[in-house]
């Protein structure tokens, strides 16, 4: 496995969709390449950190503004 | 691994009477319609958007549509999915025409390669490995600055997908429903969103980490 065919499935490898014998190539490769072990790690770090920055909580004062906005029009 | 957290495929009898209640102008009906769907409307809105006066505008008009045309769902299909569906149409219309220069062509964010398919860049670069500071650093101060950043650079229907997936954690099924694409090219828009924001982080914070 090349560093191109190992970015390729790394969604797929890091959500367990690869067969036994992909794993088995993709962590060879992993063994002895610092670059994609650099990448494997920042990658799945990239993926956590975009999901805790996207749970945005709504604001008190526009929740407040909806539900004025709702029962102006539908009341 | 994502758990799929739309409703079940048809429109519950419980759905169904909160939306009816709601057009009749029921505040509880209200209430309850926005205490179940405002947060994700909002997440999603805001994700796609990344901007708040938009996204309040979005919430507005997604829940007006809810209301006003929750009596013609006749059940064929869950609230929760269609509630994605709509606000994902309305953030990205709202966002048409209004590309911002912060935006990055995403081909200049992806990895590249030589002939033998290693990677091409500075070694240096190749090997940092920032992913071991904690997240509290890396989720305050100029790290959350960075992140941020770079999560406006990224265009909106790259956002839309990444939003869905990661924070929705929906299917990639679910989110090529939503969406209406077909399930490949949303894994591979996925795949090009994560690798452009990895690079991204990599080009600012991978230089404090070597």
């Amino acid at each position: 496995m090349t560093c191109r065919e190992l970015i390729a499935v790394l969604d797929d490898y890091l959500d367990g969709r690869l067969e036994r014998d992909e794993v088995a190539a993709l962590e060879r490769h992993l063994a002895e390449c610092e670059a994609c072990r650099a990448y494997l790690a920042t990658y799945r770090k990239t993926r956590a950190l975009g999901a805790r920055v996207g749970r945005v909580e709504i604001p008190d004062e526009m929740k407040t503004r909806l539900r004025r906005f709702l029962r102006e029009r539908v009341g | 691994m994502p758990h799929g957290v739309i409703d079940s495929p048809a429109m519950t009898s419980d759905e169904q009477l909160l939306l009816s209640r709601a057009a009749a102008g029921d505040a509880g009906a209200l209430e309850g319609l926005m205490g179940r769907y405002s947060a994700r409307v909002y997440r999603l809105a805001y994700g796609i958007t990344r901007n708040q006066a938009d996204a309040e505008e979005i919430v507005q008009d997604v829940f007006l549509q809810m209301v006003l045309k929750g009596a013609s769902f006749e059940g064929r299909s869950a609230v929760g999915s269609w509630i994605y569906r709509v606000t994902t149409n309305v953030a990205l219309n709202k966002r048409r025409g209004k590309r911002r220069e912060v935006e990055t062509p995403l081909d200049d964010c992806l990895p590249t390669f030589k002939a033998d398919g290693h990677r091409e860049g500075p070694r240096a670069l190749l090997v940092a490995d920032w992913s071991q500071r904690p997240d509290a650093e890396l989720l305050s101060g100029e790290a959350r600055r960075i992140l941020e950043e770079a999560i406006d650079r990224l265009p909106e229907h790259y956002r839309a997908v990444l939003i869905l997936r990661d924070v929705e954690e929906l299917s990639n099924e679910e989110v090529a429903d939503i969406v209406g694409d077909s399930v490949p090219a949303v894994k591979t828009r996925l795949h090009r969103a994560r690798m452009a924001l990895r690079e991204l982080l990599t080009r600012r914070l991978g230089a404090e980490a070597r």
